[in-house]
């Protein structure tokens, strides 16, 4: 249990992030030893001091070229914790990759440099954390250094933040101010920051949790595939929230059928029951018409069947997407053609201004609040209710473009 | 004074990444070896020193052979000063002996089994090159306080450590940074600079192979952009 | 849910939506711990009747033991087993004197052939991302062009258990069910479910394989770990990397070509 948090740095190229992740490894001991030793050496014998950037080097050499390029994952652990950085590009071009990576995470770290304040990126990562529904996140304020550790730059530049993130709903859980460079309040509390009494990273890190399985909530099984195994027709897939038991009386959405769970069916074992998260296979009466994309749930309050629900869509492809051309939603295991029928709202994912209403487009980094209109019935949620029925990704062109969660009510 | 500051396997994009200001200068480019079917270090010093292709002669001495090659002065332009010195250049005053063994070293390593073993290699090979490089700077410095009006000193160091360690940026960056020192105080000692490279070196996982194309600066205005390695030489007066 | 069963399900899903997607599909397994890991997992997402071929990649130099381990489980588990040799080159006597044409032509050329002749839409694969540095950068569906280049540059995003499932004719996609996994956390899979696991991986006279591929490219490490609690207990402790054993092998063979014809190598 809890034995990997997997957590996403973003923010502004130049804040710090990779001085962040070599900080936390070097500080939590994780680096490779042969490496470095050769580092030190030559720097003996060239007369050289080795300085922190010359281990950054290594390590993003490590991991590939100067720049973090893509989604990198890096491993390490601390007092028998273990955690996966996903290291995401500061780029603007990179946003997909940044998504890909942010999408994976249960918590998320905000760089800023307090020197230079909220940037273009800063606005754009926060704004996306927000729309990928990452709730734990943590305000790294870096290069106190360079402001000889003040509290008053840091309760300015904090203050100012705050009122930001505020206008888009979200609600760090602490502001840290560090120095990335210096390893202070990183692993180690800061002697030079006597003002700030609140955990070091790693410790604001420690207190997250990792995404709750979702036992509690109602059932969504959504459903992978039909196979016939030995006459048996098993239906596969993955139970998204909630629990299935045999004898359950159940429904199967869009289409409506009631079905009765007679067996669950798992490889070489014997069980009565499974819950969120498990890949399984029921065999189920009254089972006729149910294919891929079918949703299984019960019959209280299930989610409900929509061919038009409205939705905000983040673009994320140098291809722009016109108001009523042909796309495929996938949500879930569920594919379906669709278009999108009104963007309401033209948004810049930076400056968070309007660009249009009632608009034809949009174009890659935008964020639109749309009508989707699907070819046929759809059985959905809204994001903040259920996430995994509530979130979907948007086909152009064989590639998936868009990413959007529900927000109908 | 004119002073030559040859580097082998100084690359471009290197130079450029970790902002080395000094190598760099006020004008610079990548050379044009294409006309070479390989990058060869010893190919390209005497096809510089001499303004020729001279790919073909130096091959012909066959591998073994080739590392001696010494062109007499009469067919470079060091021809052209009157009290020139050349340190350690490839083609003309190479230390065939120290070269040698960094090549023997370097064989070894490739053909160490097993793994540990190569790792006990890497550190002489790397501390060879360090120590050759100490003192080629130190006679490189002493003929820069001396009445010559030509001195050109020949740095193994990025090349012979690159190959084995390109892969280790920390390291590159720390040999970049020697070097666009050893730049910086060689300016206030001459007239002229010029920095050049046979050729430059790419990555190949954590080893280093030679790219086709160097790298020159100068502190001086010059016509060309991208010259070829022969047409440089005959700049230089 | 624990952690083992929590990357083994997301594994499952991976591999059934592999299947779900793409139908004309096959694993590759190299008989090592990862892939035969794999393959415990295939087996179970389709409740041991596996719906594809398994492709074993033949250079003619495998380790013995390889052979044996191959042929007992599939028989065993009643597996549909494609052996892939490219016979041309085996006959031209292409060998690992040098081992980047080894590579190329009785690995990946081995594999090209098989795809062709088969016109597989995806081929599962059990890599992981903790295993070199560039792997971090994999997703779970990764498309490759018919050379089996991969543009790691321009990936198609994924997200939300979302992947990569359309592709034009000439593209097929690599799926990596184990992208996840770490080779402690698939050490400790295979105690769990005590998965069959060549003896290679365990200590005989002080040296095991941590990794296994042909006999003239493997070294084994030096050890003590006699069996799987043993081989736990020792990852747990080290801080090499798992590819040391191999350690750059193809790279280190292109250098040499290389240095050999810059005229270093021929020398002494």
């Amino acid at each position: 249990m809890d034995k990997k948090l997997r957590f996403v740095i973003v923010g502004h190229i130049d804040h710090g992030k990779s001085t962040l992740i070599g900080r936390l490894l070097y500080d939590t001991n994780s680096l490779p030893e042969e490496a470095m030793e050769e580092i030190k050496k030559a720097g003996e014998m060239l007369g050289r001091k080795v300085e922190f950037a010359h281990i950054m080097d290594h390590l993003s050499e490590e991991r590939e070229k100067g720049i973090t390029i893509d989604t990198a994952q890096t491993f390490f652990k601390n007092k028998g914790k273990e955690y996966v950085i996903i290291d995401a590009p500061g780029h603007k071009e990179f946003l997909k990759n940044m998504i890909t990576g942010a999408s994976q995470a249960e918590a998320a770290i905000l760089m800023l440099d307090v020197n230079e304040g909220i940037m273009e990126q800063t606005k754009r990562h926060a704004y996306i954390l927000n729309l990928l529904g990452i709730k734990q996140v943590v305000v790294a304020m870096n290069k106190m250094d360079l402001v000889n550790y003040s509290e008053e730059k840091f309760k300015k530049v904090r203050d100012e933040l705050t009122k930001f993130l505020e206008s888009i709903n979200v609600k760090p859980t602490y502001f840290i101010p560090i120095s990335a460079f210096n390893g202070e309040n990183i692993v180690k509390k800061s002697e030079n920051m006597k003002f700030y009494g609140g955990p070091t990273i790693l410790e604001a890190l420690d207190s997250f949790h990792k995404k709750k399985d979702r036992e509690d909530s109602k059932l969504i099984f959504p459903v992978q595939d039909v196979y016939e195994i030995d006459g048996k027709r098993i239906i596969v897939g993955k139970v998204e929230c909630g629990k299935i038991s045999k004898g359950d009386s159940l429904v199967a959405l869009p289409s409506k059928h009631d079905i009765t769970v007679n067996t669950i069916e798992k490889f070489l074992e014997n069980s009565d029951s499974a819950s969120a998260g498990e890949s399984i296979g029921i065999t189920a009466s009254g089972d006729d018409g149910i294919k891929r994309g079918s949703v299984i749930s019960g019959k209280v309050n299930p989610p409900r069947i929509k061919r038009e629900f409205s939705a905000n869509v983040f673009w994320m492809s140098p291809k722009k997407v016109m108001k009523g051309e042909k796309l495929i939603m996938q949500i879930a295991t569920r594919e379906v053609n669709c278009e999108i029928e009104k963007i309401s709202r033209r948004i810049n994912s930076s400056t968070l201004e309007i660009i249009g209403s009632d608009a034809d487009r949009l174009e890659e980094t935008e964020v639109g609040e749309v009508v989707i209109k699907t070819e046929s019935p759809v059985a959905i949620e809204s994001f903040n209710d259920v996430e995994e029925l509530g979130r979907f990704v948007l086909i152009k062109n064989q590639d998936i473009s868009g990413g959007g969660i529900i927000t109908s009510k | 004074m004119i002073a030559v500051f040859a580097i082998d396997a100084l690359e471009y994009e290197l130079v450029e990444e970790f902002k080395c200001e000094n190598l760099r200068q006020k004008f610079r480019g990548k050379t044009d070896i294409s006309e070479f079917s390989q990058p060869r270090t010893m190919v390209l010093w005497s096809s510089f020193i001499t303004g020729k292709n001279k790919e073909k002669e130096v091959l012909a001495g066959g591998n073994k052979e080739m590392w001696d090659k010494k062109w007499p002065i009469g067919e470079t332009f060091f021809s052209r000063f009157k009290n020139p010195v050349v340190i350690d250049l490839p083609g003309y005053s190479y230390d065939t002996k120290v070269h040698a063994e960094s090549r023997r070293l370097l064989k070894e390593f490739f053909e160490a089994r097993p793994e540990e073993e190569k790792e006990k290699i890497r550190s002489p090979y790397n501390r060879d090159a360090f120590e050759h490089h100490r003192k080629i700077k130190e006679e490189f410095f002493r003929a820069l306080g001396q009445d010559h009006d030509f001195v050109l000193g020949y740095f193994s160091v990025a090349d012979v450590v690159g190959h084995l360690n390109f892969g280790n940026k920390a390291m590159m960056r720390m040999i970049y940074k020697e070097l666009d020192e050893i730049a910086a105080e060689i300016k206030g000692k001459c007239e002229k600079l010029l920095i050049l490279s046979d050729h430059g070196m790419q990555a190949v996982g954590q080893f280093g192979d030679h790219s086709n194309y160097g790298f020159w600066s100068a502190n001086f205005e010059v016509s060309f952009k991208n010259p070829k390695i022969t047409e440089i030489g005959r700049l230089l007066k | 849910m624990d952690h083992l069963s929590e990357l083994e399900s997301r594994s499952i899903y991976i591999i059934r939506e592999a299947y779900a997607q793409f139908r004309n599909i096959a694993m590759l397994w190299s008989i090592g711990k990862d892939s035969t890991t794999m393959l415990w997992l295939v087996r179970k997402a389709f409740y041991g009747k596996l719906p594809f071929p398994v492709i074993h990649i033949d250079t003619g130099c495998k380790i013995e033991d390889i052979y044996r381990f191959r042929d007992e489980y599939a028989k065993k588990w009643n597996l549909n087993l494609i052996v892939g040799r490219n016979e041309e080159a085996l006959k031209k006597g292409i060998g690992p004197k040098d081992k980047l044409e080894c590579c190329t032509e009785l690995k990946t050329n081995a594999l090209k052939q098989i795809i062709a002749k088969h016109d597989f839409r995806a081929l599962l694969l059990g890599i992981r991302r903790d295993e070199h540095g560039i792997r971090a950068k994999e997703r779970y569906f990764s498309p490759r062009n018919s050379d089996f280049k991969w543009n790691y540059q321009d990936q198609p995003p994924e997200l939300w258990d979302q992947y990569k499932s359309k592709q034009d004719d000439e593209q097929h996609i690599r799926v990596h069910p184990l992208l996840h996994w770490t080779e402690l956390d698939i050490w400790e899979y295979i105690k769990r479910e005590k998965i069959p696991i060549t003896p290679l991986y365990f200590s005989k006279n002080g040296k095991r394989y941590r990794s296994i591929g042909c006999a003239p490219c493997c070294n084994p490490v030096d050890s003590n770990a006699k069996n799987v609690d043993e081989v736990i207990d020792e990852l747990k402790k080290t801080k090499t990397a798992e590819r040391s054993g191999r350690a750059q092998d193809k790279e280190q063979a292109y250098m040499m070509q290389k240095l050999r014809s810059l005229g270093y190598m021929i020398l002494f």
